[in-house]
C-alpha cells in the first residue's frame, strides 16, 4: 500500500517535472524569437557611438556649413552644453554605424519620427525657454504639429523672416484663412505689409487663438498698431473689452467694409442693441439691449449708427460714443 | 463738402507728385548702389588668397563666400487708367504711379567676426507705396543679437456705403487718411547663455486727416475735418535664467500714450438733414474740438518652466499691468443750434471735459504636463483674468446762456476664468487621440447702454462646458489627417451674439499622390445656436478648400500651386425693430475663392502667372479680381529684367457706384550679388 502510494507520488512528481521542463522549453523556445539582451551582441549589433561632426562634414558638407552659420552652431562649439563637436549628433544621435554602412536607417532621422518624440529632441536644449510656457498649451502641439514643421534645423535661418516668408509657410497648412484674405477689406498680410506672427504666436499664448500678447504684456496684439483705440476709456463699449475686436470685425478679410461681421453697420449693432426690454439681465444673463427708439431706421440717416455713434471703440467724452 | 475731398485726396498717395514720395526710395537705392555695385574682385581675391584656408577654424563660412550678398528691385508702375470709384480703389488697393524700390534683401558677414558675426536687412514697398516695411537683424554669437522692424501703412477708408448707402456723392463722414508707423527694436545680450539680459523699444504713432462728424442731439450731424495723431511709447526690460531644471524670464515695462485729435470747421455747415427745424435753418459756422489724451501703464510680467523629472513638465506665467487715462477735452461751436427737446435754439456752445481710467489688470496662466507612460500624456492647465476699470469724469457744458455740470464714477468688473484638461494616447506610432474638457466661467459688470450719460450698471455672467477631442494619423510621411472637435454648452453668456451652444469641426488631410503632386482638403464647420425666445440665434459657418501642388523635379522648370476655398455663412437672429415689431437679422455670404500661381522656369529666366479671385453671393454680393503676370529674364551677369502686369477689378451688385478696375504696369532691374 504504502510502496504503491510512493510510486503514485512518483509518477506525480515525474509528471510535474516534465511539465515544468516542457513549460521551460516552450519558453526558451519562445525567447529565442526575441533580442536576447544578456547575450553579448554580435558585431554588427554594436550600438553606435559618437563620432563627431566632422565626419558628418565628409558626405553633409553642405548641412555643416549651413549649421556653423546658424545659431545652432553654438551646440557645436559651447562645451556647458555637453554637446562640442558633436552637434549633428545632439539630434541624430550617434553615427558611427550610419558613416560606415552610409544607409539612412543607421541614423535617427527626427523629422520621421512621431510628432512629440520631434518635439522632445528639440526640447532637450529649448525646454528651458519661454516658448515653453506657452507650448505646452498650443494648438500646434494638440494637433501634433512639431517644431520642424516650421523650423529649419539646417539651415543658416531657422526660421522664416520675411512677412511673404512668414504667410507663405503659414498658409501651406492654413489655406481656409489664406483664403480670406483675397476678400477686398483685410489686413494687408498679401502685400507683405504684415504677417501671421505679427498677430498670432504660433508657439501659444494665454490669449484665444493664440494672440499675441503685446503693449501692456496681457493685452491683444491688436493694439500695437492701433494703440488708439486700447483705452482704457472713462467709458469702454462693453462688447470691445469683454469678447474683443472679433465681436464685430473679421480680422482675416470680409467683403464688408472695415471687415464688419455684417454687410451693413446697422445689423452689427442691432443685434445686441436690439430694442428688447433694457437693462435686464434675461434668463441668459445678457448684456446690452437699449432700445434706440427715436431713431426712425427707415431713413439712411440712421442706417450707419457709426455716422454719430463714431467713437464706438469706447469714448473719453461722451456716454453715447458720440464723441 | 468738395473742397473738404479735394483736401483728403491731395495728401493721400497715389495721385500727388510720385516723383517726391519716391526721393526717400531713390536715395536708399543710391546708398546701396556702391554696396551692390563693387567689383566681385575682392572677394575672388580673398578667395585665392593663401591664407584662407588656415582660417577655417576661426570662420566657418568657407573663405570663397562673399562678404556681401543679396539684391535689389527698382522699376516704375504705371496706372493707365481707373475705371470706376477712385476712393474705393484707394480703400482697398491704393498702389500708386512712380520709381519705387521694391524690395532689397541683403546679408553681410564679417569673416573676422569684430563687431558681428552677420547682418540681415531687408526692405519692401519704398518709394511712395502704402506699405512700407524695412528690418535689420544682427547678431553675434553668444554676444548680442539686435533685431529692428518698421512698418509704415497707409490707411485710407472713404467707402460711401459705410457712411449712407443711398448718398454716396455728398455724404462722405467717416473717411481717413492715415499713415501708421511701427518700429520696434530689440538688444538681446548674450543670447544663450544661462543668463540673458534684454531690452526693447517699440513706438507705434498714427498721423492722418479724416472726416469726422460733429452731432447735434438726434437733430442733425455735421461733418467736419479732423486731425488724428497720436503715439504709443513703450520701453521694457528683463532677465532670461535658462538652467538645466527651470527657466524663468522676468520682465518689467511701461508705456507712455498721446493723443491730440482735433476737429475743426469754418463756414457755413447745414448739415446733412436740411429740414428746416420748426421754421429755422440749422446751421454750424465754427466749430473747434480739442482732444488731449495722455496715458501710460507700468507692467511686470514673469514666466516659469521647469522640469523637475523627466514625466513631468511645469510652467506658469503672471502678468499684471495697471493702464491709466487721463483725459482733457474742450469743445466751442457756433452757428444757429437747437436742443429738441426743450426747442431750445442758441448761438454758441461750450464744453469742457476731464476725467480718468485706471484699469489694473492681472493675467495668471498655470499648467502642467505629466507623462505617466509612454504612450499617454496629460495635460492640464489653469487661466485667469481679470481687470476693473475705474472710470470717473466731469463734464462741464453751456449752451447759450444755460450751464450745467455732470459728475460720473463708476467700476467696470470682468473676470474671466478657465480650466482645461487634455488626453494625449498615442495608439500606435502613427495614431494619436486627443480627448479632454474645457470649463469656462466669468462674471462682468459694465456700464448699461444706457440714454443717459448716467445710468445703470449691468452684470452677466458666463458659464460653459466644452468637450474635445481630436485624431491625428500619419502613414509614411505620405498621409497626414487631422480632425479636431469641440462641442460646448453654455448656462449663461455675456452677450446675445456670444458663443452659446456651438460644435466646431475641423478635418484637414494631405497626402502626397505621387513624388512631385501633393493635394491637401479641408474641411471646417461651426454651429451656434441659443435658443431663448428673445435671441433665436441661429449661426452656421462651413469651410471647404482643396489645395494642389505640382512641382515635378522640385519645381526646376514648372511649378503649379492652386487653391479653391468654398465658405458659407448664414445667421439669423431675433430683435424688436421699429415700434417695436419683431424683426430677424438675417446674414448671408456665399463665397468662391481661388488662388493659384503657375511659374515657368527656362534659360536663367521666370514666367509667372496667377492671382486670385473673389465672388460672394448673399447678402453683399461682391466681385474682386486680381490677377497677376510676372517675368524675371537675365540681362547682364547678375542683373534681371523684372516686369508684371496686374489687373484689379472690384464690384458689389448692391453699391455698384464702390466698383472700380484698373491695370497696373511695373517694369524694372533686378540686381543680384
Amino acid at each position: 500500500m504504502i510502496r504503491m502510494m510512493r510510486q503514485t507520488r512518483r509518477q506525480a512528481v515525474n509528471t510535474i517535472r516534465l511539465a515544468a521542463l516542457a513549460s521551460l522549453s516552450i519558453l526558451v523556445a519562445g525567447a529565442q524569437d526575441k533580442p536576447a539582451p544578456a547575450a553579448p551582441p554580435p558585431p554588427d549589433n554594436k550600438p553606435a557611438e559618437y563620432v563627431g561632426s566632422q565626419t558628418c562634414q565628409g558626405c553633409h558638407e553642405d548641412i555643416y556649413n549651413n549649421i556653423l552659420k546658424s545659431p545652432h552652431q553654438r551646440v557645436e562649439v559651447d562645451k556647458h552644453r555637453g554637446w562640442d563637436g558633436k552637434a549633428c549628433e545632439s539630434c541624430h544621435g550617434p553615427g558611427s554605424k550610419h558613416a560606415e554602412s552610409m544607409a539612412p536607417a543607421d541614423i535617427r532621422q527626427p523629422a520621421k519620427l512621431k510628432p512629440a518624440e520631434t518635439d522632445r529632441i528639440c526640447l532637450t536644449c529649448h525646454l528651458n525657454q519661454p516658448t515653453h510656457a506657452g507650448r505646452i498649451q498650443s494648438s500646434h502641439v494638440k494637433n501634433n504639429v512639431s517644431c520642424v514643421s516650421c523650423h529649419f534645423v539646417h539651415k543658416d535661418r531657422l526660421v522664416a523672416r520675411k512677412q511673404a516668408d512668414i504667410n507663405a509657410q503659414c498658409s501651406g497648412c492654413h489655406t481656409d484663412v489664406w483664403a480670406s484674405f483675397q476678400r477686398p477689406f483685410k489686413h494687408r498680410l498679401t502685400e507683405g505689409a504684415m504677417s501671421c506672427v505679427d498677430c498670432h504666436n504660433p508657439h501659444g499664448s494665454v490669449l484665444p487663438r493664440q494672440m499675441q500678447q503685446t503693449v501692456n504684456a496681457n493685452e491683444p496684439s491688436c493694439f500695437k498698431c492701433h494703440g488708439d483705440l486700447r483705452g482704457p476709456f472713462p467709458y469702454e463699449h462693453a462688447p470691445m473689452r469683454v469678447e474683443g475686436c472679433m465681436a464685430c470685425h473679421q480680422p482675416h478679410g470680409s467683403a464688408n467694409p472695415r471687415m464688419l461681421t455684417r454687410h451693413e453697420v446697422r445689423f452689427v449693432c442691432l443685434e445686441c442693441h436690439s430694442n428688447l426690454p433694457a437693462p435686464t439681465p434675461s434668463a441668459t444673463g445678457a448684456l446690452g439691449g437699449t432700445p434706440p427708439a427715436f431713431h426712425d431706421l427707415r431713413s439712411p440717416r440712421f442706417q450707419n449708427c457709426n455716422i454719430c455713434h463714431q467713437k464706438v471703440h469706447g469714448s473719453y467724452i461722451d456716454r453715447g460714443l458720440l464723441k | 463738402m468738395r473742397l473738404m475731398w479735394g483736401r483728403l485726396i491731395t495728401c493721400g498717395g497715389l495721385e500727388t507728385r510720385p516723383w517726391r514720395r519716391a526721393g526717400f526710395a531713390v536715395s536708399l537705392l543710391m546708398m546701396l548702389t556702391p554696396l551692390f555695385g563693387q567689383e566681385p574682385a575682392k572677394p575672388d581675391a580673398q578667395a585665392a588668397a593663401p591664407a584662407a584656408p588656415a582660417k577655417s577654424d576661426q570662420s566657418p563660412a568657407p573663405a570663397t563666400e562673399q562678404w556681401l550678398t543679396g539684391d535689389f528691385e527698382v522699376g516704375y508702375r504705371w496706372l493707365p487708367g481707373l475705371n470706376g470709384n477712385f476712393n474705393e480703389y484707394r480703400s482697398v488697393v491704393n498702389l500708386g504711379e512712380g520709381p519705387k524700390l521694391l524690395g532689397t534683401d541683403f546679408t553681410i558677414t564679417d569673416p573676422k567676426k569684430r563687431l558681428f558675426d552677420r547682418i540681415d536687412a531687408w526692405a519692401h514697398n519704398w518709394g511712395g507705396d502704402p506699405y512700407n516695411t524695412a528690418h535689420v537683424l544682427a547678431r553675434k554669437s553668444g554676444i548680442y543679437r539686435f533685431a529692428f522692424d518698421y512698418r509704415n501703412i497707409s490707411y485710407f477708408n472713404a467707402v460711401p456705403s459705410f457712411a449712407n448707402p443711398f448718398a454716396p456723392a455728398g455724404f462722405n463722414e467717416q473717411s481717413f487718411d492715415l499713415r501708421r508707423r511701427n518700429s520696434s527694436f530689440q538688444l538681446d545680450l548674450l543670447p544663450g547663455a544661462r543668463f540673458s539680459p534684454y531690452f526693447a523699444y517699440d513706438r507705434g504713432s498714427g498721423h492722418g486727416r479724416g472726416i469726422d462728424t460733429w452731432v447735434l442731439g438726434a437733430t442733425d450731424e455735421f461733418p467736419v475735418s479732423a486731425l488724428f495723431s497720436d503715439h504709443t511709447d513703450n520701453y521694457r526690460g528683463g532677465l532670461r535664467v535658462e538652467l538645466n531644471k527651470f527657466h524663468i524670464t522676468l520682465e518689467q515695462g511701461g508705456t507712455q500714450f498721446n493723443e491730440n485729435d482735433q476737429n475743426n470747421f469754418s463756414g457755413v455747415n447745414t448739415g446733412n438733414n436740411s429740414s428746416p427745424f420748426s421754421g429755422q435753418a440749422i446751421a454750424l459756422n465754427v466749430l473747434s474740438q480739442v482732444y488731449a489724451i495722455t496715458g501710460n501703464s507700468k507692467y511686470s510680467k514673469a514666466i516659469v518652466t521647469a522640469r523637475p523629472f523627466g514625466w513631468l513638465d511645469l510652467y506658469g506665467q503672471f502678468l499684471f499691468s495697471q493702464p491709466k487715462t487721463n483725459v482733457a477735452y474742450a469743445e466751442a461751436a457756433t452757428g444757429n443750434l437747437v436742443v429738441p427737446a426743450t426747442l431750445t435754439f442758441y448761438n454758441r456752445e461750450q464744453l469742457f471735459a476731464g476725467g480718468g481710467a485706471l484699469m489694473p489688470h492681472t493675467t495668471g496662466n498655470a499648467g502642467f504636463e505629466i507623462r505617466p507612460w509612454r504612450r499617454l500624456r496629460i495635460v492640464e492647465s489653469w487661466m485667469t483674468d481679470r481687470f476693473h476699470n475705474a472710470e470717473s469724469s466731469l463734464i462741464g457744458q453751456q449752451l447759450g446762456a444755460t450751464s450745467t455740470s455732470n459728475s460720473l464714477s463708476f467700476p467696470t468688473f470682468v473676470n474671466y476664468n478657465q480650466n482645461e484638461t487634455n488626453a494625449f494616447l498615442d495608439v500606435t506610432n502613427g495614431l494619436t487621440l486627443r480627448g479632454g474638457y474645457r470649463r469656462v466661467w466669468g462674471d462682468a459688470t459694465v456700464l448699461g447702454s444706457s440714454l443717459s450719460q448716467t445710468g445703470l450698471l449691468e452684470s452677466g455672467t458666463l458659464n460653459r462646458s466644452v468637450g474635445l477631442a481630436g485624431l491625428t494619423f500619419r502613414r509614411a510621411q505620405k498621409l497626414t489627417v487631422n480632425l479636431d472637435y469641440e462641442g460646448a454648452s453654455s448656462d449663461n453668456i455675456y452677450f446675445r451674439t456670444s458663443l452659446n451652444d456651438y460644435h466646431r469641426a475641423r478635418a484637414r488631410a494631405k497626402y502626397q499622390i505621387a513624388a512631385p503632386l501633393w493635394i491637401q482638403a479641408d474641411f471646417q464647420v461651426l454651429n451656434n445656436q441659443n435658443p431663448a425666445p428673445d435671441i433665436r440665434l441661429d449661426f452656421q459657418s462651413r469651410t471647404n478648400s482643396v489645395m494642389l501642388q505640382w512641382m515635378p523635379n522640385s519645381g526646376k522648370r514648372v511649378s503649379v500651386t492652386a487653391e479653391y476655398d468654398r465658405s458659407t455663412m448664414r445667421s439669423d437672429i431675433r430683435y424688436l425693430g421699429l415700434f417695436l415689431a419683431p424683426a430677424t437679422s438675417s446674414y448671408r455670404d456665399n463665397a468662391h475663392t481661388g488662388t493659384s500661381v503657375v511659374d515657368l522656369n527656362a534659360h536663367g529666366g521666370k514666367f509667372s502667372l496667377g492671382g486670385s479671385f473673389f465672388v460672394s453671393a448673399g447678402s453683399r454680393p461682391t466681385r474682386y479680381y486680381q490677377p497677376l503676370a510676372r517675368t524675371s529674364w537675365p540681362v547682364y551677369r547678375h542683373v534681371y529684367w523684372i516686369a508684371e502686369w496686374q489687373y484689379y477689378g472690384f464690384n458689389e451688385r448692391f453699391y455698384a457706384y464702390e466698383g472700380f478696375r484698373t491695370h497696373l504696369f511695373m517694369t524694372g532691374l533686378r540686381v543680384t550679388r
